[in-house]
């Protein structure tokens, strides 16, 4: 979690192995990145010109190599969507779904990737508060369900409450840095509404909003001055 | 629907106009040359009768047209999405690329002429180089501009060969590809006509040329007529087809 220009997507990018550091490394259970990626980016996390079922199995076929045929891919596909709530549009084009259809196919493209690690950028950031509470359900019940670590970039207190079990903050960059690991200490399941109203819920939220907002001011003052000093 | 019909209705009365005036100046009027501006009966005249001949030569000028096109549109989409793929090579090339790609197709003609054993692989060899440019030159910019969310996309799903050129380099560049091919297709017609001014025996620029000569302005019109209808449907046909393979850029959700 962070403010704008601190530098989470460039991480998530980085761990995706889309950009190169200038210097050091990324290991991940000591290896040197990963192999298999599986993320879903803010939009555009699927081609235009193909149907959902057809996005995801471009992605399986490469995970199955001639393991199954075109058939089982299809099939296979279908399974994934349906695990999103989708399988009924399995054949629509991508632009023919609402956004949160879409962030829904993105998923289940991302699942098919078979990685134990999702990375998810932003995924949210463009959709209506229900389409976003429905799909942030769906990202709770599928961390339960599949056992996969998800990195999920957001700049929503509410949003990194209600999913995270540990909350990695940024400071504004440039160069953007981490502030502080939280962990989050209300227990999985959570009831959105009674959460919502607790006191424990509204403090921990206003505390990491302080804490964001700390490091935005401090970068503002930081401004300030220099343009003063350039003034004279 | 409505709308187009008004819009249309106006088109048709200024198309009727213009016709008028035509009839008026050819028919009440000596102010143009008769044998210049013949009036619209005898237009209409040479039309029917000079059809079949007409016909011959649309389907002579479709032997050079097709062939020509269709060899550079898979030289020129292999090209581009080739060199298009490769900066290095491109930086390289791209000088050669300038300096030849805004010749005028017609200067090859004496070469054509002299390596070619046939007017018909000649002509087919300049139609090739005017209508190549353009499509290779378009589907390099269409491969170089690939929006850079589709590269995360594709880097991501980790796609390789076939799949990366059939389900992500070309339809990612098929916008700038058909653009581009629409203007090989028009820029085509300018030259099919020029490659019809040596050698040839029937075509639809011949046609028009042969009758010049004749001073047969009758025919002469009535070739142009048949020129612009014939090229007028094929530009349409195109962009039906152009609109059917790009229909994700206009889907709706519903």
């Amino acid at each position: 979690m962070g403010p704008s220009g601190s530098g989470k997507s460039t991480f998530l990018r980085l761990l995706a192995d889309l950009e190169k550091p200038n210097s050091g490394e990324i290991i991940i259970n000591n290896k040197n990145g990963i192999s298999d990626i599986a993320v879903v980016f803010q939009d555009y996390s699927l081609f235009p010109w193909l149907t959902a079922e057809e996005n995801i199995v471009l992605a399986l076929k490469k995970r199955l190599k001639g393991k199954k045929s075109k058939k089982e891919l299809f099939q296979l596909a279908e399974q994934y969507l349906t695990m999103v709530q989708l399988g009924h549009a399995t054949k629509k084009y991508p632009g023919e779904m609402s956004g949160g259809m879409r962030q829904r196919a993105a998923i289940a493209r991302a699942l098919s990737v078979g990685s134990d690690l999702l990375l998810m950028d932003e995924p949210f950031g463009a959709l209506d508060p229900i389409t976003r509470i429905q799909l942030q359900e769906l990202v709770l019940q599928i961390n339960q369900d599949q056992k996969k670590t998800i990195i999920f970039v957001t700049h929503d207190a509410e949003e990194a409450i209600m999913l995270a079990d540990s909350i990695v903050m940024f400071s504004p960059g440039p160069p953007g840095k981490i502030l502080e690991c939280i962990d989050v200490p209300f227990e999985k399941p959570i009831n959105r509404n009674e959460l919502f109203e607790s006191r424990e819920f509204i403090e921990f939220r206003d505390d990491l909003l302080q804490l964001m907002n700390k490091g935005i001011f401090e970068k503002l003052n930081q401004k300030e001055a220099v343009e003063d000093g350039g003034g004279i | 629907m409505r709308r187009n019909l008004k819009h249309y209705s106006i088109t048709l009365a200024i198309f009727f106009l213009l016709i008028l005036i035509w009839v008026y100046f050819t028919n009440f009027s000596d102010l143009l040359n008769p044998v210049i501006f013949p009036p619209i009966s005898e237009i209409a005249g040479a039309f029917v009768e000079a059809f079949d001949e007409m016909l011959k030569g649309f389907a002579s000028s479709m032997a050079l047209l097709i062939p020509a096109l269709a060899l550079a549109f898979i030289l020129g989409v292999g090209g581009g999405v080739f060199f298009g793929l490769r900066q290095n090579l491109r930086e390289i090339f791209s000088p050669f690329f300038h300096v030849l790609s805004p010749l005028p197709p017609t200067l090859f003609i004496p070469y054509a002429i002299a390596l070619l054993p046939t007017f018909k692989s000649a002509s087919i060899a300049i139609l090739f180089i005017g209508a190549f440019w353009p499509i290779f030159l378009g589907t390099i910019q269409g491969v170089v501009l690939i929006d850079k969310r589709y590269w995360d996309n594709a880097k991501i799903i980790g796609l390789k060969g076939i799949d990366f050129i059939w389900k992500f380099v070309l339809p990612a560049s098929s916008p700038y590809i058909l653009s581009s091919t629409g203007t090989a297709l028009i820029l085509s017609f300018i030259v099919l006509i020029m490659a019809e001014m040596f050698g040839a025996e029937a075509g639809m620029g011949h046609f028009v040329l042969y009758y010049t000569d004749f001073s047969q302005y009758d025919y002469v019109l009535a070739g142009i007529i048949f020129n612009a209808i014939i090229i007028l449907t094929i530009i349409l046909i195109f962009e039906k087809v152009k609109k059917r393979i790009l229909f994700w850029m206009n889907l709706k959700s519903d």
